[in-house]
């Protein structure tokens, strides 16, 4: 820290457990003035709970923070936003019904009890001008893309004469254009004195906007704020992970923190794809509810290949899933699994045939987390079998056992429900069920999000191993160093449509151009 | 017409009362289906009130009190002991049916209904016809309106519906999501007093058991149907009123031809296809969904 700035944001000691898991422990920290900063850290590392312990969503076990100087009491956020800190969440804070005027009005403090839609347009419409974002007042939160959606919460957060920005992992949902436009956007509001505090976690990233750099591990903060120009992402990049070379190669280790070069290197020789598994014709479906309608998607997975779906959050992703789940509403198209033509069978068919699905919502559409973990190890065999089959608890509790040690889940008890599993194991036992002998197409919807290194590595090895033995593996990633690192050829979805194909080695400009559609 | 029009007011207004009090819920995230009970429990406070204690004041003020009381506990049941609200509304709906029948017997003895001398204050002779209605029909427009205006014009129905919608985000504006829903069903309580005193004193001055059948699960329709809007709510409880009118109407015209029985069960049936539509109008499942869960994270 250099002397003689003055400090905008100061914690002191602040510990958070939740339950039995320290969520952060004795962390203190001082944030210049005046500067865009950098938290990073891997997932679990207690970076967003350190974000709300500053804006007082979460109120410490123990510990002060202190916003220009003056102590503020912890988790009261109507204090600390009068002291001037603002957030604005990674999954974003603003109710999908609202317009955008009236998503800036709810937030607003002072008076101003009664208005009429116009007056609220009226004036929302200056603010909204004045930082940039162009946006009608009118339009409702849920209709806006992404990006819009961020600029506006950012805004919103501004409504108030912020001194302190806290954005949690801002750049997650953005496209590689996307996050540009965000940083220039926070240098603006640097230049206005606005201090940022941004959490991150791709070196890249820091490194390109960022003046210091913290870096939190298991809740504890192991350096900073350091300046970044003092860094390579070498080290930041030892000081996020640890000391965990053996279960990641280095390839892995730069593609989980961000710091692998722009241009994807070629790291392996190109995978030879076999005879398709998965033939997807002309597929066009009905507006889906969690997503727009597929337009005449053609895709095809071979027999020992990962393709990657790259695309900005919303654009289809999830209709593909549903449209191969026989859960969308297809007006047009076939889809052919293993040679079979499945278009109008039901999922039990095609599971017969060798699909298998890692799900978007590991804990509503993954698992029953009320139910036990033999049960939901279970669902695959029993959906499998008659109706009529009697069903033997246990011996499928010895076989769940015995399954759930080969995929290293940590457990207790076959008994104890799958809520109790943290996510890392969650998304273990999800595994354990879905990669067996007899899957030829592993649909994987974003299986590492949320999980920490560890994890992480492991669910990339029994996907590598998957497509090893034969399988073809549909990975769908809002992550594009993960895809780069891992696809053997990547497909970009934009509105519900293919935009562009691209195999080793991956350029990040032109993947990102594809997922805007600024190619066209 | 005008005995229509005046039957529509006399079967409506209760409708609308607590129609209103189900919108505030519904706009700080709980379905409210208690509403039965609340209005039951009006209904009862109102008519003993004025019998035990001599004056329409009391009655309404004890209503007030009670079902404030009684919405409050509501609250503390689904936000300090996290029960499920549609669980915990039906069973305030069961408190309110089953106590003030008990009420009725612990003072007089038995279940014969209670007569009240008068009913609420009177519009007058200057009305015309209308002058039976009671004061409370005239104050319901009043009521729509303040609601609307509390709910769709000012910053406090912002943040109320935030609550609803998505309580992390009014949490994260230093909003505090359990404190504005005991706001809501309070206020709502204040509603459902008025709508019960309305159908025991407004016309028939009378309180009978279970004498509200079924019209605070037709509130809880009309919310459904209106959508979270006052005004839009409001209509679809008179759409109700207007049916069961027509019901009797058509009981009086063709009752010879027509089952009876059929007739009477006109506003329920209008209620289903009420729901039915208002869910093809705004896709449906998609309301059900979130069917009481209060989102927080």
């Amino acid at each position: 820290m250099t002397t003689g700035t003055a400090t905008a944001l100061a914690c002191r000691d602040v510990s958070v457990n939740f339950g039995p898991v320290a969520a952060l422990a004795d962390v203190s920290v001082n944030f210049a003035e005046g500067m865009i900063h950098a938290v990073v850290g891997q997932n679990g590392a207690g970076k967003t709970t350190f974000a709300r312990v500053a804006a007082g969503i979460v109120r410490p076990d123990k510990g002060g923070v202190e916003i220009a100087g003056r102590e503020v009491p912890v988790g009261h956020v109507g204090q600390a936003r009068a002291a001037g800190i603002e957030i604005v969440h990674q999954s974003f804070a603003l109710p999908p019904s609202f317009t955008v005027a009236e998503a800036m009005e709810f937030g607003a403090n002072g008076s101003g009890s009664l208005y009429t839609r116009r007056d609220l347009e009226r004036r929302w419409t200056r603010h909204l001008e004045s930082l940039g974002v162009r946006v009608k007042p009118r339009e409702r939160i849920r209709d806006l893309p992404v990006e819009t959606q961020q600029a506006v919460e950012i805004a919103r957060a501004l409504v108030t004469d912020a001194r302190v920005l806290i954005l949690d992992e801002p750049t997650a949902v953005l496209s590689p254009s996307g996050i540009d436009n965000l940083f220039e956007r926070l240098k603006v509001m640097q230049a206005n004195g606005v201090t940022v505090i941004l959490i991150l976690h791709k070196i890249r990233e820091v490194l390109a906007i960022a003046d210091t750099v913290t870096v939190l591990r298991g809740g504890k903060l192991v350096e900073g704020p350091t300046s970044t120009a003092e860094v390579d992402a070498a080290r930041l990049a030892a000081s996020i992970i640890g000391s965990t070379d053996d279960i990641l190669s280095e390839t892995d280790r730069d593609a989980l923190v961000g710091a692998a070069e722009d241009e994807g290197k070629e790291t392996e020789p190109a995978h030879h794809a076999g005879p398709a598994i998965l033939d997807m014709r002309g597929v066009s479906t009905r507006p889906d509810p969690e997503g727009p309608a597929l337009e005449n998607v053609a895709l095809t997975v071979g027999r020992g290949e990962i393709v990657g779906i790259a695309g900005v959050e919303g654009n289809g992703q999830r209709t593909l899933v549903r449209a191969l789940s026989h859960l969308a509403d297809l007006t047009g198209g076939t889809i052919t699994l293993s040679g079979v033509e499945v278009t109008h069978h039901p999922l039990s068919a095609r599971r017969a045939n060798g699909l298998r699905v890692i799900p978007f919502e590991r804990n509503s559409e993954g698992l029953s987390l009320s139910s036990a973990l033999w049960e939901n190890w279970s669902a695959r065999a029993l959906l499998r079998d008659g109706v009529l089959k009697l069903i033997s608890p246990a011996r499928l509790r010895r076989a769940c056992t015995a399954a759930l040690q080969v995929w290293d889940v940590r457990f207790n008890s076959p008994n104890q429900p799958a809520g109790s599993l943290s996510g890392g194991n969650a998304q273990k036992l999800i595994l354990a069920r879905e990669v067996d002998d007899e899957a030829t197409l592993i649909i994987a919807a974003q299986p590492t999000r949320g999980l920490d290194v560890g994890a992480t590595a492991f669910v990339w090895r029994s996907l590598r191993e998957a497509r090893d033995r034969g399988c073809g593996i549909l990975l769908i990633s809002s992550d594009l160093d993960e895809l780069f690192d891992i696809s053997d050829r990547i497909v970009v979805m934009l509105s519900g449509r293919i935009n562009g194909e691209f195999s080793h080695p991956y350029h990040l400009g032109e993947i990102g151009a594809a997922m805007t559609g600024a190619d066209r | 017409m005008d005995e229509t029009i005046i039957a529509i007011l006399r079967s409506g207004t209760p409708l609308v009362y607590v129609t209103l009090a189900g919108v505030l819920a519904q706009r700080a995230g709980i379905w409210h289906l208690g509403l039965e009970g609340l209005m039951i429990i009006g209904a009862c406070s109102a008519v003993l009130g004025l019998v035990q204690g001599g004056s329409i004041i009391v009655g309404l003020g004890i209503g007030i009190v009670l079902c404030v009381l009684a919405s409050a506990l509501l609250w503390f049941v689904i936000e300090k002991l996290r029960a499920n609200p549609i669980i915990a509304g039906l069973g305030l709906t069961g408190l309110g049916l089953g106590g003030t029948d008990l009420a009725v017997q612990a003072i007089y003895g038995s279940q014969a209904s209670v007569n009240a001398p008068h009913g609420l204050p009177r519009l007058g002779p200057a009305f015309g016809e209308y002058g039976v209605l009671s004061i409370l029909v005239v104050l319901m427009p009043v009521a729509v309106i303040a609601v609307w205006i509390l709910t769709r014009r000012t910053r406090w129905g912002l943040q109320l519906a935030a609550c609803g919608e998505h309580p992390f985000a009014a949490r994260s504006v230093g909003v505090n999501p359990a404190r504005m829903r005991l706001a809501a069903l309070c206020l709502g309580g204040v509603l459902c007093a008025l709508g019960g005193a309305e159908l025991s004193m407004g016309s028939l001055q009378i309180f009978a058991y279970g004498m509200t059948a079924g019209r605070g699960f037709m509130a809880f329709a009309a919310v459904i149907f209106g959508g979270g809007n006052p005004l839009g709510a409001t209509g679809a409880a008179f759409f109700f009123a207007i049916v069961g009118a027509l019901g009797i109407r058509a009981q009086l015209l063709f009752g010879e031809r027509v089952p009876p029985d059929f007739l009477l069960a006109l506003p329920y049936v209008a209620t289903v296809i009420g729901v039915w539509i208002s869910g093809k109008l705004r896709g449906g499942a998609k309301a059900a969904a979130s069917f009481g869960e209060l989102r927080d994270y």
